[in-house]
């Protein structure tokens, strides 16, 4: 069983989830902290990746980063490519997970008393370390339910990941593609092995999920 | 002890307008008032957590805020103590964590030893490593001050510091907060909307009612001399009644109330010289009304002034106290509702007269027991 | 406290920047973008390739709609091999493709497959209207090839409004006979280059049932060895290749 798959899927998973918790946990601060005009265009565009139909989002994707799109031109006068390598795979696992995160964070967020971090706030406490201090710690059960559940998604990601990067084997080929792609040639000895290896990576981290969550603070 | 607070404020909500002013020298300021007149949204103005619309806050000398030039101090720079009704204490934080919280900037000795401090004075010891969730109510309230007193803070505000609690632990910790206040010596705006809890908590009292100020007085003066109805309502103050101007005089006026012409003494701050005829308000202590003991012969005069007779129309048995309805023998309606005055007199008073029979007095009301209130 | 947060940020910057480390396997001398139906073939092909030139070759397979979407956006494909002329002509218009590489390599054919577990064989596109056959399975005819000379032959024949509601839309021609296989759908119309699997029975359809599927590829102008990929287009049309394509089903016109 070739592992490149199982392999490249992992470091995507895990630098796309690094990405959404960068992105994605200020995001949802925002949202559930501060009234701002555009809010509701906020919250719209978080939530579209989730409606629209991944090669859609794909294709569009493609325009852009493409080595005709404004940000693919802009990437190789730098040297630089990003579409049809593993950074493209990452961007698409990113788009796809990232309303997880920041769906999950908001809701844990809003449920903080806002007098607690009023609180802080008299004590001298920073806007930075109020959310540290005071917000982070006791929303952090919904932060690592949205992060689990952005990682698989991540982990399975495909329709985007198909036409931004491509179905290139030992090169862009994740671990969903892989599978699709034995399942197409009809080996389906192999499609089994990489799909339950997929199964096993959830069922372990949701394991782990559950029982990080029964810790107290 | 510097701590001078001033404050000149307005702020615009829908549906509520503040506008308020008032100052207070280094001590414990009141703010009383019913729930919804603007006591919290003034101390969230001092905190610096929500930002007035118009005018200036000052606190020892320094400007915290200042519309007209522009400033506005946001709430760490101004370091205050702030005791939240309900405490907000952070429940993922151990006790000695919750008081030190405000202690970051300080070195780590420094941070321990002031914690140390502040648990020992605030009678908290063995209780550093508990949980908020562990501790009961009272507990509770000395972290929450402890958390504010820390920080050493030029001024110390407290929402309804005692309303989380139950009423017997209520009037302990009422007179144990007195003493910490006291004992520490920082200046304080306290929050209240019961009448006792601002008389025993602060040396001066300012009134609100629907977002103005409507008396500023040492508790004093405010207990003996509400400055008009309004004020006596917001006080709870029984026998709060209207009569008609007989006579005004610098030192006495005659009111016509009920079919009796009353004694009051005039109010000894200002003259007050309301025209005859004119309507007046005035209220009468029910503990200060005398019933009169049926077995000593007629009353003397000079002793019993304002001599009245009524007839007991309702009882309440309050544990220590009576509170009696009377209502008068003279024709006519009765001021307040069904009863025309609400008297009070202790278990032993009730139990010699046997009020519990004799329903029917006569009795007196010293003519300074009767105040009155300007319009 | 300050500390911390601030090195948990740094550590999710380093982790998310990491993409940048993930090591691909070597190069691949040749990649190639083949329609899926090409799959059976190209595997047993290109090893002799790589055996007969030394180069490595690496196959992608898909639909044709998104390869040519792909190599229009700077997909990194040498040579494209698509199910349908059509592709390769656009994308050779608008200079994306070497027009002169322009090769037909297969013409494609359309058979009846009937699902082993449904029954016996059908033999003719009449029997389709039989109510025991609930669905039947075609390719997209909106953006596959097959699918659309499906349609055409169905037309042909006077079929194709009283079995629309029967239809059941493949995304592509491996999708298509998946349908069959697993006996989802009790018979469809696949390409022959695909229908040589042991749940499936077939017979042919007449090719004068509809336009010719012509498959044509072509070699990508910004390929880096052009050559090559000239080279392998030849070797699908030389005479190893032949002989593995007609096996598959794939012939060029005068082989039929």
């Amino acid at each position: 069983m070739d592992s490149f798959p199982i392999w490249l899927s992992l470091r995507v998973a895990l630098s796309a989830t690094a990405l959404t918790l960068l992105t994605g946990v200020p995001t949802a601060w925002l949202l559930a902290r501060k009234r701002f005009s555009g809010r509701n265009l906020l919250e719209a565009v978080v939530v579209l990746p989730l409606v629209l139909p991944p090669t859609v989002l794909g294709y569009y994707l493609l325009l852009v980063i493409g080595y005709r799109g404004p940000v693919g031109r802009g990437l190789a006068a730098m040297g630089l490519e990003l579409a049809f390598t593993p950074g493209a795979a990452v961007l698409a696992a990113w788009i796809g997970s990232i309303a997880l995160v920041i769906k999950s964070a908001q809701a844990g967020f809003e449920t903080v008393d806002g007098q607690l971090e009023q609180a802080a706030r008299t004590l001298g406490r920073s806007e930075w370390s109020v959310f540290w201090s005071v917000t982070l710690p006791l929303a952090w059960r919904a932060v690592l339910a949205g992060t689990v559940l952005a990682f698989c998604r991540a982990l399975g990601e495909f329709g985007i990941t198909l036409m931004v990067a491509g179905n290139i084997p030992g090169r862009t080929q994740t671990l969903p593609l892989a599978i699709y792609d034995r399942v197409q040639a009809n080996q389906m000895g192999e499609a089994n092995a990489l799909a339950l290896v997929a199964v096993g990576i959830v069922v372990v981290l949701l394991f782990g999920l559950s029982r990080l969550a029964r810790l107290r603070y | 002890m510097s701590g001078a607070v001033s404050v000149a404020i307005t702020k615009r909500l829908p549906g509520f307008t503040l506008d308020v002013s008032w100052r207070a020298e280094q001590s414990v300021l009141g703010l009383f008032g019913p729930s919804g007149a603007g006591k919290t949204l003034t101390l969230q103005c001092l905190a610096g957590l929500i930002r007035p619309d118009s005018g200036r806050i000052v606190v020892d000398e320094r400007v915290f805020f200042d519309a007209a030039a522009n400033v506005d101090l946001s709430p760490q720079q101004r370091r205050i103590g702030y005791v939240f009704q309900g405490y907000a204490l952070f429940p993922h934080l151990t006790v000695v964590k919750n008081i030190a919280f405000g202690l970051r900037g300080h070195p780590r000795g420094d941070r321990a030893r002031r914690t140390a401090q502040v648990i020992e004075r605030l009678g908290l010891g063995g209780l550093e490593r508990r949980y908020p969730r562990e501790l009961s109510g009272g507990q509770r309230q000395r972290v929450a001050l402890g958390r504010a007193l820390a920080i050493d803070p030029a001024l110390l505000l407290l929402d309804e510091p005692l309303s989380a609690l139950d009423a017997p632990l209520r009037r302990t910790l009422r007179d144990e907060l007195r003493e910490i206040l006291s004992g520490w010596r920082i200046p304080a705006v306290v929050v209240t909307h019961d009448f006792t809890e601002a008389y025993r908590l602060a040396d001066r009292i300012v009134v609100y009612e629907n977002g103005r100020v409507i008396q500023s007085a040492p508790r004093a003066e405010l207990l003996w001399q509400p400055a008009s109805e309004a004020v006596a309502r917001i006080m709870g103050l029984s026998n709060v009644l209207r009569g008609t101007v007989v006579k005004a005089m610098p030192d006495r006026i005659q009111i016509l109330w009920r079919g009796h012409t009353l004694e009051a003494v005039n109010s000894p701050t200002r003259s007050y010289l309301p025209p005859p005829e004119s309507p007046i308000a005035f209220f009468i202590r029910p503990e200060y009304v005398r019933l009169i003991r049926k077995d000593r012969g007629a009353p003397d005069t000079t002793h019993h002034m304002n001599l009245m007779r009524g007839r007991i129309v309702g009882e309440a048995d309050f544990g220590t106290v009576w509170s009696l309805r009377l209502r008068l023998d003279t024709p006519g309606t009765a001021a307040q509702g069904d009863f025309d005055l609400e008297v009070e007199v202790p278990h032993l008073v009730y139990e010699i007269l046997d009020i519990e029979r004799d329903r029917h007095w006569e009795f007196s009301i010293h003519r300074g027991s009767i105040h009155v209130l300007p319009t | 406290m300050r500390r911390s947060s601030v090195s948990i940020v740094l550590a999710l910057v380093c982790v998310a920047l990491e993409l940048g480390a993930i090591e691909a396997a070597d190069p691949p001398s040749l990649t190639v973008f083949a329609a899926a139906d090409l799959t059976f073939a190209f595997k047993e092909l290109a090893p002799r390739f790589e055996k007969a030139t030394g180069a490595r070759v690496t196959l992608v397979f898909g639909s044709t709609g998104n390869f040519a979407q792909q190599i229009r956006q700077g997909g990194p494909a040498d040579v494209f091999f698509a199910a349908d002329q059509s592709f390769v002509d656009a994308l050779s218009a608008e200079g994306v493709l070497l027009p002169e590489t322009r090769t037909l390599y297969a013409q494609g054919r359309i058979v009846l497959a009937t699902a082993k577990a449904f029954g016996p064989k059908l033999t003719d596109l009449r029997s389709l209207l039989n109510p025991q056959v609930r669905h039947v399975a075609i390719a997209n005819p909106v953006h596959a090839p097959y699918g659309r000379a499906a349609e055409q032959a169905l037309r042909k024949a006077g079929l194709w409004e009283a079995l629309r509601p029967k239809l059941v839309f493949g995304e592509n021609i491996r999708h298509t006979l998946q349908f069959v296989q697993t006996g989802a759908a009790e018979a469809g119309i696949v390409a022959l280059s695909v229908a040589n699997v042991p749940e499936v029975e077939w017979v042919t359809i007449d090719a004068a049932s509809h336009a010719p599927l012509d498959q044509a590829a072509a070699v990508v102008r910004k390929s880096p060895r052009p050559e090559l990929g000239l080279a392998f287009i030849q070797f699908v049309n030389g005479p190893e290749g032949r002989q593995i394509m007609k096996r598959y089903g794939f012939m060029l016109p005068g082989e039929f």
